[in-house]
């Protein structure tokens, strides 16, 4: 590990959340629902993007740099987890649990479908 | 001696800074604050809210991370006609974006009779406490709720302020401090004749007192009409236009097709395109219909407070908001309606509204 690969995980890690943020706010405005749309599409779309990284045969460096620092930044589990507790606290038991459901169900699709790309190329 | 007295209100995104001038750098809530203590305003009360959307349409919500980031703001200042007069132009100077009202109010001080006793509509008692003063040996809010509760009020909310002046003093909440002074608001909406009986025990039991009375109209109540919004015409005699204000107060236990109803409405409204904004407030203790004043309590899995969604617009979209409104609150809720006598939306763009306060006998 070098100086510069430090860096690159921090400017990565970096990229990574400001890009969630701004995808995340764009999704759940256009939505205006409770149920949490803008942190389902950074969590899928994360989860699609990484089975397609992890099919390409990388570096070790230049897979920390994507995985790790980009799309662990991107991709939120806290939030998820945060915004499931909030609908379950507004009685919004159904939204709650189909949250719960959907991101499991569509991000494993997700990540397979990813990896199943990166192995056509 | 009861006075007359304006309320100030502006409503905004917390994120907002304030139009730099040589002085005011920082964010226009703290800017705000600074003119209500410079200036020792008798009242005022920094309300951070949970939902909300303006003309443009864009919502902001505490439901999402990346939507709470930039929440609600809603500031009121209360004092005499002319002391609130000479604030205004600086209120406006300084915001960008936003909604400034003017209120008509009677500030109480001790055992008024208020006026319109008689009069058919209900009436709105706001009291404005600090968060750790005492009456009986317990904390204020739950005092104040206790005694409304006891004088028959239809409902009363208390509103956590987080900055504010109280007898011209400013007091602003901080992390390591006990926070006695920051002021909370208390509404309570009840007959004239409760809010009177009220107003004088609570001027005898609250050290120092801070009351308001406004006319208001109770629209619902549980889901019983008693009457629609009064229908006001565009403007007064004199050309001044009229604005009108909803309240819709509920809980988050009360739920509307499995959303509490102050979701659901922020919603409707906000796909209506009709309305032309809210904000939704949520307190932390209250009651309305005949619940006993309730609230939070530390180990629970599901809500209890009092939500509170205030839409001012015009008249005409007042009356299309209240068909939403009135949909929503099918069983549960708290409605009142009343007149704004001046609005000002600030947007940079051509400004509708004015300062100036419009006449209309109703």
């Amino acid at each position: 590990m070098t100086a510069a690969v430090w860096v690159g995980v921090l400017l990565a890690g970096g990229i990574g959340s400001v890009l969630r943020f701004l995808v995340d706010r764009a999704v759940a405005r256009w939505a205006a629902r409770s149920f949490p749309f803008g942190t389902l599409t950074v969590n899928i779309s994360g989860a699609a993007l990484l089975g397609l990284i992890s099919g390409l045969a990388l570096s070790r460096d230049a897979a920390l740099l994507a995985d790790t620092a980009f799309i662990g930044s991107y991709t939120t589990f806290s939030t998820w987890m945060l915004e499931t507790q909030r609908l379950g606290e507004e009685r919004q038991t159904w939204s709650a649990a189909a949250n719960i459901v959907i991101s499991v169900a569509l991000g494993l699709a997700a990540a397979v479908l990813g990896q199943w790309v990166t192995g056509r190329l | 001696m009861s006075q007359s007295c304006l309320k100030l209100t502006a409503y905004f995104g917390e994120r907002q800074r304030a139009v730099a001038d040589r002085q005011r750098h920082g964010f226009l809530a703290d800017a705000m604050l600074d003119l209500f203590g410079a200036r020792d305003v008798a009242t005022s009360v920094m309300l951070r809210g949970i939902a909300s959307f303006g003309p443009r349409h864009v919502l902001r919500s505490d439901e999402s991370l990346s939507l709470s980031e930039d929440p609600p703001m809603a500031i009121a200042a209360v004092d005499v006609e002319l002391k609130i007069r000479e604030l205004v132009d600086d209120v406006i100077a300084m915001t960008a974006r936003g909604l400034v009202t003017l209120e008509r109010a009677q500030l109480l001080s001790r055992a008024d009779a208020i006026r319109d006793a008689g009069s058919r509509d209900a009436a709105k008692l706001t009291i404005y406490v600090g968060r750790q003063e005492r009456v009986d040996g317990i904390r204020a809010h739950y005092a104040v709720c206790e005694l409304l509760y006891r004088h028959g009020f239809a409902g009363a909310a208390v509103f956590l302020g987080v900055d504010g002046t109280a007898h011209g003093r400013r007091y602003r909440a901080r992390f390591f401090s006990r926070n006695v002074n920051v002021p909370q608001m208390i509404i309570g909406i009840g007959t004239p004749a409760q809010v009177s009986a009220a107003a004088a025990e609570l001027a005898a039991v609250v050290p120092h007192p801070l009351l308001t009375v406004e006319r208001v109209r109770l629209c619902k109540r549980d889901g019983e009409l008693f009457a629609r919004p009064q229908q006001l015409p565009a403007t007064d005699d004199r050309g001044r236009t009229l604005w009108q204000k909803l309240m819709v107060h509920t809980t988050e236990a009360t739920t509307h097709d499995g959303s509490p109803i102050h979701r659901a409405l922020v919603r409707r409204l906000l796909q209506s395109k009709t309305a032309n904004g809210a904000t939704v407030l949520r307190g932390i203790w209250g009651f309305h219909g005949d619940h006993k004043p309730h609230g939070d309590k530390l180990f629970q899995l599901t809500r209890h407070v009092p939500v509170t969604t205030i839409i001012v617009d015009t008249p005409d979209s007042i009356a299309r908001s209240f068909d939403i409104v009135d949909e929503l609150t099918a069983n549960h809720g708290l409605v009142t309606s009343e007149m704004v006598p001046a609005v000002l939306p600030i947007d940079g763009s051509p400004r509708r509204g004015g300062t100036r306060l419009a006449n209309f006998d109703y």
